[in-house]
């Protein structure tokens, strides 16, 4: 093992340089996309979309007033924890974005960031009337109307607000659709980017997004 | 109460009312407002300014800024009300009197496009990369703006006048400067 690809050179806060033998990583798992064979590639979807909608990871963004009800829905009484919904610190170990009302167009420049650094796959649901068309909020200045056309949903909630039962209801539609595996945007908001930052841009006057945002 | 109107009327010449039980409204000059608030300030000893208010009388073409203060001793409040004139409007700063009106007065400078000159932070407050007037203006149409710069969602053109319904409804009378600053 003297070989010199194996030895990398680690810089310490000290300047002082030191020389480190590499990690020798485990062989990675092979993902469902390699399996060649189709009736195995159906299988193996099968099993993955069962594990993921069954363990969603839920980043509530808590706009508005439908930030209230998302403590009902996963305390006790309504415990959403028995269909594997449960809260995510980061954007980045999340699953489903939950957007709970009206956004402005501040917020809004917040919630692309925050969908931009989820991973796939990657889900969507929009509550309360107020993503809808714009709810109460339909002729304010400062407020969005259709969030679908800055970010892609995959699940609508409505009322105003719906109740922890209607959450509980959209969720259930979601884990449906991910099933069938009609769920996950990110692939869709890829493709079509150039729309979506063409919508973005319309409203958000000052684009002062990081490099990494402009794409 | 008392001493606070006859001291009030016999240095700056004003006439203060009494509004209810322990508020006193007085209203004054453009150019003597930051000596009066200096002066409940430093002689009668309200201490804190609750707020700085902006009304629109659109009508008779001022805006009308009512500085609130407060005093501990008695729980007295002082609003002092002061009109300026709507076009090119522009106040006098009086953030060397209470670092906190700093705040009021740039939300005023964004929502009602006044101007303080001296401001110690004269930059956006709330509104991110505005472009359109200042939104809290009465002549602002709201409804109007919305539709032109975001898009909708089509179903919502049968939507009733709930207002119109309403005064239908009561026969309430509604005078004709706020039809004409109504939404429709």
């Amino acid at each position: 093992m003297s070989d010199t690809k194996d030895i990398r050179i680690i810089t310490r806060p000290t300047k002082e340089q030191i020389e480190q033998a590499k990690i020798d990583f485990a062989p990675r798992c092979t993902s469902a996309g390699r399996v060649n064979d189709k009736e195995t590639q159906k299988t193996v979807e099968f099993i993955l979309n069962f594990a993921r909608k069954h363990s969603l990871f839920l980043l509530a963004y808590g706009t508005g007033c439908g930030a209230i009800e998302i403590p009902a829905t996963l305390t006790s009484r309504y415990d959403a924890e028995r269909l594997g919904i449960r809260g995510a610190a980061t954007p980045r170990q999340a699953d489903v974005l939950m957007i709970t009302g009206y956004l402005s167009v501040k917020t809004l420049k917040r919630v692309i960031r925050v969908y931009e650094q989820m991973q796939d796959p990657k889900y969507v649901v929009a509550f309360g009337s107020c993503t809808i068309n714009g709810g109460m909020y339909f002729d304010s200045y400062n407020t969005i109307k259709a969030l679908d056309r800055y970010i892609p949903v995959d699940v609508y909630i409505a009322g105003c607000m719906p109740r922890p039962e209607a959450v509980l209801k959209g969720f259930a539609k979601l884990q449906e659709m991910i099933q069938n595996g009609n769920a996950g945007n990110g692939e869709c908001y890829r493709k079509n980017l150039d729309w979506y930052r063409a919508n973005q841009r319309k409203v958000i006057k000052n684009w002062d997004f990081p490099d990494e945002y402009n794409w | 109460m008392e001493t606070i109107i006859t001291k009030l009327n016999e240095i700056f010449n004003v006439r203060p009312k009494i509004l209810r039980d322990r508020q006193i409204t007085v209203e004054v000059d453009k150019n003597r407002v930051s000596s009066m608030l200096l002066y409940l300030k430093n002689q009668m000893g309200f201490i804190h300014l609750n707020h700085i208010s902006c009304v629109d009388w659109i009508e008779e073409g001022q805006f009308e800024l009512v500085y609130i203060v407060w005093r501990p001793e008695d729980k007295t409040t002082v609003l002092v009300k002061t009109r300026i004139d709507r076009e090119n409007p522009e106040m006098e700063n009086i953030d060397t009197i209470w670092d906190q009106a700093h705040t009021y007065e740039r939300e005023i400078r964004e929502m009602f496009g006044i101007e303080f000159p001296g401001l110690k932070a004269p930059r956006e407050f709330i509104l991110e990369g505005w472009e359109g007037p200042p939104p809290m203006r009465r002549d602002f149409d709201t409804r109007k703006y919305a539709m032109e710069t975001y898009e909708t969602r089509p179903g919502r053109e049968d939507a009733q006048n709930v207002r119109e319904y309403i005064t239908k409804r009561t026969g309430e009378k509604v005078p004709d400067f706020a039809k004409k600053y109504s939404r429709d």
